[in-house]
């Protein structure tokens, strides 16, 4: 399935085999034996990946006599977070149901703890990373397990040329393919000098400061960089402090390189700024290089996924992480808890993130050093430093560690980008921005 | 009119400024007409335009309302996909489903509410309304808390099945159409059915031999808006139906050619237009009926 | 009374009683004939409403009752009361600017020659055909910032690059604008066939009179379409009150919360973070208000309906 170089035409030869076929439901009728089994699993963004997912699913229900439905659900029109509300709401549905973060935590009481499972998978895939036990594990137990499919992180992607003509930087130095980075001076200071000097060139960095997932995971990782906590890991509200007031100065020199409209921009917005040729960098999942390697190649090949820009408190990148859980009212728990240590075993994993040309990233230690991301291209080893194989960056989901329930609603109505839209475009007062926000905090800690 | 104006000397030249005024006031019409048709046009024209390009030559951020190299393969990708023809599909069989059931539905209501009254007859006729007052956006919880129920009561899966959307639709498309059609029925002069029920006819024959016939454009106009109602219909769809092949066609367009964070443009414009055609070629061939029963329909009720 | 009703019925069994029980009869069969209706709109709007009622009385894990406490939390908000405002705005303004769009547009093709309308018709409905989901996506291609055809023009005779979606003032007209696009083609067709309706004698007699174009409208036009102008508008406000796909697609509430409505705030608390109760509490905050208005103009509607 995995080639060395995934040539311009089989990227697109697989865009429209999946556009002409793959059906976005899959059943498998076997013998049952073990009876019925209904699971609904991220619909891949990336063409074809669900293609690989249905093999692994087949596999196990041909071994396990199980009948076995799929859905693959989309996140588009937010058609996931629907469809989890309604099950949950309805208590019934799937079996299996994947969950973003904050659902797996959210829906914590009607799910069946998988902490056998997790005992088992430390043992195989190593431990999970900190982001998946903050999200995953409530009171204790795990709700959920990590799931790599469409997890991803969210670091800078940029380009090379323009980095090195306009910005003076040379990312493929920087960030080598194959070897550590060599990144010590690839701060936030010197990042606001590149976004001054690239916005000067006509090429400005393509940064949302909207309420949009992309927009609020690298405003997230800013802050933590500067260690600006909004509400600390006990719960307190601790918005008026220095360091918050430190990054929202930053955001304040920062915002005045960006493009005029950045802040409604959504999550697609931010990859055309880059396709079309009109910035120098943006911050985003592989899934815009893919693009631009097949829509506009000259772009594609001058395009580098390297680490996030260290603050004062530490290096930061941003990372989204989801789950599989299985629901207290689903009818066959045995069969979905088989199902998901299959899917989770270091080969499926492997074989998972080819499938996804290296878009997913699991929160497992021995599973980011995958040959698929050495070896995608072009340019060769432009994906190399995306899943983090150094750990030289803390990977880390905006808002944490705030106890889940509020950092939830801090997520999802995108408070920090919010008060940096507040105190630039909205043209507040940083004391001002501060109320606000500690009065939006304050709502937030509702049972 | 005329002839009474005719003898008169200077009837003349007024008629003439008249017809010269006339005539400006028609050139202005068209002059006004043409800058709102450019308003309501000028998306579909773009949509129009950018169906003809390539993923390529969109990326390529040239000249956004020129086609350098036109090319067919969005339209040959979507009506040669497997997907997209049962999207068409589900949604020609549920428009077609619902404008049924929407009009025996409303017809009969209608008429019952219109001509034969019973208790609380009036304060329903006002209610039918004011069910576009409950916002479809949070409805969806409680539908499917009942689908789910009806499925542990029947073992009939309700969820993820197009048939279903069919029982959900002429929520939207029935309290207007009621209303549209009992301002028809209004209309129609009370003697008409009342000579017939004295003649010995019965409630039905009266409905199907008197009003029907009378309030056929009516009837089209109402069917004409359920038929757009459920054709264009999003949210539902999006609430209860997962599998490829159950999707309505906005939604399957929407969730099939948008990928995450990237759009195929060249074929969402291309399936919106292709989904544009069905209601306007029925608006085409029913606009005359359209109109005239909107009118009466409108006006009584 | 039941002895007089019963002595009644005997004595009149072939006369009195045969007209109360036709009476009686027809209500019955009047009352099954409205059966699915009232069937459907109870199954599947009024259980699902009062149920989203219940549930806007609920705390946020759905397991305690608490009243009004969410709409008293609600009510505290800033970002609420902005909602409050700016789904005023929005739809008020979008209803003005499709029930003017849709009066003189109807009126110049009301006056061309009959001929050509057919064709004019057709031209101005097809934004009300194409479905609103995919049309709203073709304007956020249009309002995009890196690909903006709009842009391109503009800049293209040295312009300024408008941010259509990223500023407050820009973002709200886009919204109105597109709602407007869309809404416009249906008043249209609502006045036309109401202007269609209006006997053409009335207009002969008024020009015998003298009466100049402005009376003619205001004393014949207008109190012809009075009905039909105050339904489309109510249908048009209710709908456009409840509106979700464009602000959804196009700003999602941006920038800084300013382009939110009733619908798309709705989701926003109650879906995607998870409270539904809150959200229930949004979406049903302008019930009240919005019945009061529709059961006035309905009434108001019938009333002179049964006059004529």
């Amino acid at each position: 399935m995995m080639s060395s170089k995934l040539s311009r035409r089989r990227l697109m030869a697989r865009g429209a085999a999946a556009t002409a076929a793959g059906f976005a439901g899959f059943h498998v009728s076997g013998a049952h034996a073990a009876g019925k089994l209904s699971v609904g699993l991220w619909d891949h963004w990336v063409p074809g990946a669900n293609n690989t997912m249905n093999e692994l699913c087949k596999e196990w229900a041909d071994r396990e006599k199980v009948d076995l439905q799929i859905d693959y659900i989309t996140t588009i029109g937010q058609k996931h977070q629907l469809t989890v509300a309604a099950e949950a709401a309805a208590r019934a549905g799937h079996d299996l149901m994947i969950f973003t973060g904050w659902a797996a935590s959210d829906h914590a009481r009607l799910l069946e703890p998988v902490d056998d499972i997790m005992a088992d998978l430390v043992k195989s895939n190593g431990a999970p990373n900190r982001t998946a036990e903050y999200l995953g594990k409530v009171n204790g137990k795990w709700v959920a397990v990590p799931w790599a499919v469409m997890s991803a992180l969210k670091p800078p992607c940029s380009r090379i040329d323009l980095m090195k003509q306009h910005a003076g930087i040379d990312v493929q130095a920087m960030y080598p393919a194959g070897s550590a980075p060599k990144a010590d001076n690839w701060t936030w200071d010197t990042f606001l000098v590149a976004a001054e000097k690239c916005a000067k060139a006509g090429v400005p960095f393509g940064l949302p400061i909207s309420q949009f997932g992309d927009s609020v995971d690298w405003v997230g990782a800013l802050f933590q960089a500067y260690g600006a906590q909004l509400v600390n890991s006990k719960g307190e509200i601790i918005v008026k402090s220095d360091a918050v007031k430190q990054v929202l100065e930053y955001g304040k020199k920062l915002v005045q390189w960006l493009p005029n409209d950045v802040f409604s921009w959504d999550d697609a917005a931010n990859n055309r700024w880059l396709i079309s040729g009109k910035g120098a960098l943006i911050m985003n999942p592989p899934s815009s290089w893919a693009v631009a390697v097949r829509d506009a190649p000259q772009i594609g090949s001058q395009l580098w996924t390297h680490g996030m820009p260290a603050g004062p408190k530490g290096r930061y990148a941003p990372f989204t992480s989801n789950f599989a859980g299985v629901w207290t009212f689903a009818k066959n728990k045995s069969a979905a808890k088989s199902l998901l240590r299959h899917l989770s075993s270091p080969a499926a994993v492997e074989k998972l993130v080819a499938a996804s040309q290296g878009y997913d990233i699991p929160s497992f230690a021995n599973l980011t050093t995958f040959k698929t991301w050495a070896e995608v291209g072009p340019p060769k080893g432009t994906l190399y430093h995306y899943p983090n194989p150094h750990n030289h960056q803390i990977a880390s989901i905006a808002a944490a560690p705030a106890p889940p329930r509020i950092a939830n609603q801090i997520y999802v109505q995108g408070v920090m980008p919010k008060m940096i839209a507040r105190i630039t475009q909205g043209g507040e007062s940083i004391d001002k921005c501060l109320d606000w926000a500690q009065k939006e905090l304050q709502g937030f800690k509702r049972a | 009119m005329t002839t009474a104006m005719a003898t008169d000397v200077n009837a003349a030249a007024r008629r003439g400024s008249l017809k010269k005024s006339r005539r400006w006031a028609l050139i202005w019409s068209y002059v006004f007409l043409a800058i709102f048709a450019g308003f309501f046009l000028l998306p579909p024209i773009y949509m129009f335009i950018t169906s003809l390009k390539t993923s390529a030559e969109i990326s390529a951020a040239t000249n956004p309302w020129w086609v350098f190299n036109p090319t067919l393969d969005n339209y040959k990708a979507l009506l040669t996909s497997k997907e997209f023809l049962i999207f068409f599909r589900n949604s020609t069989v549920v428009s077609v489903c619902v404008v049924i059931i929407t009009m025996i539905v409303s017809i009969l209501a209608a008429f019952s509410l219109a001509r034969m009254k019973f208790w609380g007859s009036a304060t329903l006729a006002t209610g039918v309304f004011l069910t576009y007052l409950v916002p479809d956006t949070l409805l969806f919880i409680p539908l499917f808390k009942i689908f789910a129920w009806l499925h542990e009561v029947t073992d009939i899966q309700f969820i993820n099945r197009w048939w279903m959307l069919i029982i959900l639709y002429p929520t939207l498309t029935v309290p207007f159409c009621t209303w549209i059609m009992i301002g028809y029925f209004a209309s129609i002069p009370k003697e008409l059915d009342e000579a017939a029920i004295m003649d010995g006819a019965s409630y039905m024959q009266v409905l199907t031999r008197i009003f029907i016939p009378v309030a056929l454009p009516g009837i089209i106009a109402a069917t004409i808006f359920a038929f757009t109602v459920s054709w264009a219909q999003f949210l539902y769809p999006l609430a209860f139906t997962t599998s490829t092949d159950q999707l309505m066609l906005p939604v399957g367009i929407v969730t099939t050619l948008i990928k995450g964070d990237v759009f195929n443009w060249g074929q969402i414009m291309t399936g919106a237009l292709l989904g544009a055609l069905p209601p306007l070629v029925i608006y085409a061939f029913l606009m005359d009926y359209y109109i005239a029963g909107l009118t009466a329909g409108a006006t009584k009720g | 009374m039941p002895q007089g009703a019963a002595i009644a019925s005997a004595r009149g069994r072939r006369t009195g009683s045969s007209l109360s029980k036709a009476a009686k009869r027809r209500s019955t069969i009047a009352f099954l004939m409205a059966l699915p209706l009232i069937v459907l709109i109870t199954a599947l709007v009024l259980y699902p409403a009062g149920y989203a009622l219940h549930l806007s009385t609920l705390n946020k894990s759905m397991e305690e009752f608490v009243g009004f406490e969410n709409f008293e939390y609600l009510f505290e908000r800033e970002t609420f009361w902005m909602v409050v405002w700016q789904s005023c705005i929005f739809a008020i303004t979008a209803v003005i600017f499709k029930a003017l769009i849709g009066f003189i547009v109807a009126h110049i093709v009301h006056n061309i020659p009959l001929k050509g309308q057919r064709k004019w018709r057709g031209m101005l409905l097809v934004p009300w055909v194409i479905p609103p989901a995919m049309s709203t996506l073709a304007w956020l291609w249009l309002f995009d910032s890196s690909y903006s055809a709009f842009n391109w023009l503009i800049e293209g005779v040295g312009g300024p690059r408008i941010p259509w979606l990223g500023e407050t003032g820009w973002a709200r007209f886009s919204i109105i604008l597109v709602n407007v696009w869309y809404g416009a083609p249906f008043f249209m067709i609502m006045y036309l066939a109401a202007l269609k309706s209006v006997p053409e004698q009335l207009y002969e007699a008024a020009a015998i009179d003298g009466a100049g174009w402005w009376q003619r409208m205001w004393f014949i036009t207008l109190p012809m379409m009075r009905n039909i102008i105050a339904i489309t508008v109510l249908f048009s406000t209710i709908v456009t009150f409840s509106n979700f796909d464009i602000v959804r697609v196009l700003t999602a509430g941006g920038p800084i919360d300013t382009t939110h409505v009733f619908a798309t705030y709705a989701f926003k608390l109650g879906i995607e973070a998870s409270d539904i109760p809150l959200g229930a509490a949004v979406s049903l905050f302008m019930f009240p208000l919005l019945a009061l208005a529709a059961i006035v103009i309905l009434r108001d509607v019938s009333r002179r309906g049964n006059q004529t």
